[in-house]
């Protein structure tokens, strides 16, 4: 009985010759190249992390430091599917080549719902990690900017407070300056400006993807203070983010 | 004896084929927002039961989720017995398998294309690479994964057409409300789309951005099949080469009747794994268990026994 079970063991390393996978050298060479090349090239990439940044690449919440993420991530789509409001979109080139079919929000298209977490809760790899909604509510996954060409109290003396009326976090992190400003006809009249707290901004893109001016947004997020990496930060700024996670 | 039915076995596969895609699919509708910030209930299960997952995260990261160490029983059920996860349970496998049915009738043609190709080891080689490029922290396993690249490919390319083409074809009826008579087609269609409404289609219809390269890749992976069978898992699935190194020395092995056979090798005719049944030699790490061989032999001289390999000799 023993006998035969180390004979089946020795035959699954030395089987007789038509049972063999019977792997070529140069086939095994050219693989092991082939990946060694890839990895070498994407490690390599000016898009690395702590090299540059791309703004665009906003990851879902709660996802890894973009190394372990993307050591993590197979680009599956069960965030995707799940996503309620369509945000999570698959990358094709924010992240660059590694980073091909891999979750992005994208605000025109969706935003991050306040109050769910699915995407980290359908992951089957923890590349968005699991979090309770409370965790999840405090991570930033970016920043919002105000765009002061396009933003109507800015750019035409018009009143606006559709981001602020959007903003979900307990305390709104929009808040307004009152502005004495000229219209077209020439009269002065006073407007409400709308401004970033840096502090409170989560970066759910809800000002972004609810802004009136329809194609390119007055209001829009870049990945920049994302809890997720202590090096996409708004440098000099200590308030902005910089919680790890 | 003359055989002319199908054999048991196969219908049996059949049905566990049919089933794993259904609960597939069923586990990609429960993928979605439910009352109170909850998805379905183990809607990514087939990602846990597969041991590419694992491993390659586990290379990449150094580090186990510990819900894909469910792959382990895969992984040790292919040792143990053989790769019966591509034959009876892979929902991809499933769909290949069904786009395979619609090949040649001519069995001389059959067999030439059905037979063992040594390109068949490039699917190691896709491994290999991926493995080696998880050891610099590099993971491209969801290229190539085939679970991840049916969900991908259901979520982002066939789920939202289907969903818009659905409500455009219940919403064209209901505008149009054809009828013969008193009777109108509405009374038929709109109790239909209520439940699919409900059920299966999306709350608000889903889009994606930058879908036309994986659409391509999809239908590529789909259209091979007419080329050979199964395309994808005898040449290209890294699953499938993880689970045929695992199952290279299986329990359950085939056995040939020496004299029953009269080597018209008509078993290979329908082999789906190119896995030779007949006397060039069986090949373990191919071989999905379907069950085609045995079904197709006129003279009942294929089946599968277990015995253990190498403990014939004394």
């Amino acid at each position: 009985m023993t006998n035969a079970f180390f004979r089946w063991i020795k035959h699954f390393f030395r089987p007789p010759q038509p049972t063999r996978l019977d792997l070529s050298r140069r086939g095994v060479i050219l693989g092991g190249v082939a990946g060694l090349g890839t990895a070498l090239l994407v490690r390599s990439s000016a898009l690395g992390e702590g090299r540059t940044f791309s703004p665009t690449l906003v990851r879902p919440p709660c996802s890894l430091p973009e190394d372990d993420f993307l050591s993590r991530c197979i680009r599956c789509g069960e965030c995707m599917k799940v996503c309620p409001t369509n945000a999570v979109q698959p990358a094709l080139g924010e992240g660059g080549i590694a980073g091909l079919w891999t979750p992005v929000l994208n605000m025109r298209l969706g935003y991050c719902e306040y109050e769910c977490d699915l995407c980290a809760q359908v992951c089957p790899t923890q590349a968005i990690r699991k979090m309770t909604l409370k965790e999840k509510q405090q991570v930033k996954i970016g920043l919002a900017f105000f765009d002061k060409n396009r933003c109507l109290p800015y750019a035409f003396a018009r009143t606006c407070i559709v981001c602020e009326e959007h903003c979900p976090t307990p305390k709104k992190a929009i808040w307004f300056q009152e502005v004495q400003v000229m219209t077209p006809d020439g009269t002065l009249t006073t407007v409400k400006q709308p401004r970033i707290d840096p502090s409170l901004c989560t970066g759910c893109g809800i000002c972004e993807n609810k802004c009136p001016i329809a194609d390119r947004r007055g209001v829009y997020v870049t990945s920049v203070g994302e809890s997720r990496n202590p090096k996409n930060q708004v440098l000099l700024d200590s308030s902005a983010g910089a919680g790890y996670y | 004896m003359a055989r002319s039915k199908t054999a048991w076995q196969v219908w049996l596969r059949r049905l566990s084929q049919t089933l794993f895609a259904a609960l597939f699919f069923y586990l990609f509708l429960q993928t979605v927002y439910h009352p109170v910030n909850q998805a379905g209930r183990g809607v990514d299960l087939f990602f846990h039961f597969d041991p590419l997952v694992l491993l390659s995260s586990w290379i990449a990261s150094h580090q186990v989720v510990a819900a894909l160490l469910l792959s382990l029983i895969t992984l040790a059920v292919t040792f143990l017995f053989g790769r019966w996860f591509c034959g009876w349970i892979c929902p991809f496998g499933a769909i290949h398998n069904l786009l395979t049915t619609g090949r040649a009738r001519n069995a001389k043609r059959r067999i030439a294309g059905s037979e063992y190709s040594r390109w068949q080891k490039s699917k190691y080689y896709i491994l290999f690479a991926l493995l080696v490029a998880c050891a610099l922290g590099l993971n491209l396993t969801g290229w190539f994964d085939p679970f991840s690249f049916l969900f991908r490919g259901t979520a982002l390319l066939l789920y939202p057409m289907l969903d818009d083409a659905t409500k455009a074809s219940f919403g064209w009826v209901y505008q149009a409300d054809p009828g013969v008579g008193s009777f109108k087609f509405t009374t038929v269609t709109e109790p239909v789309y209520e439940v699919l409404r409900r059920h299966v289609l999306a709350t608000t219809q889903p889009h994606f951005t930058g879908t036309l390269l994986i659409a391509l890749l999809f239908a590529a992976a789909l259209l091979l099949n007419l080329y050979r069978g199964r395309f994808w898992c005898r040449y290209v699935c890294p699953l499938g080469a993880l689970l045929g190194v695992a199952g290279k020395n299986p329990l359950v092995q085939i056995k040939r009747n020496q004299e029953a056979c009269n080597n018209c090798r008509l078993c290979v005719a329908d082999c789906q794994g190119g896995a030779n049944p007949d006397a060039a030699g069986w090949k373990p790490s191919e071989c999905f268990y379907c069950w085609n061989c045995h079904s197709a032999c006129p003279h009942d001289a294929v089946t599968f026994a277990i015995h253990v390999p190498g403990g014939e000799q004394r």
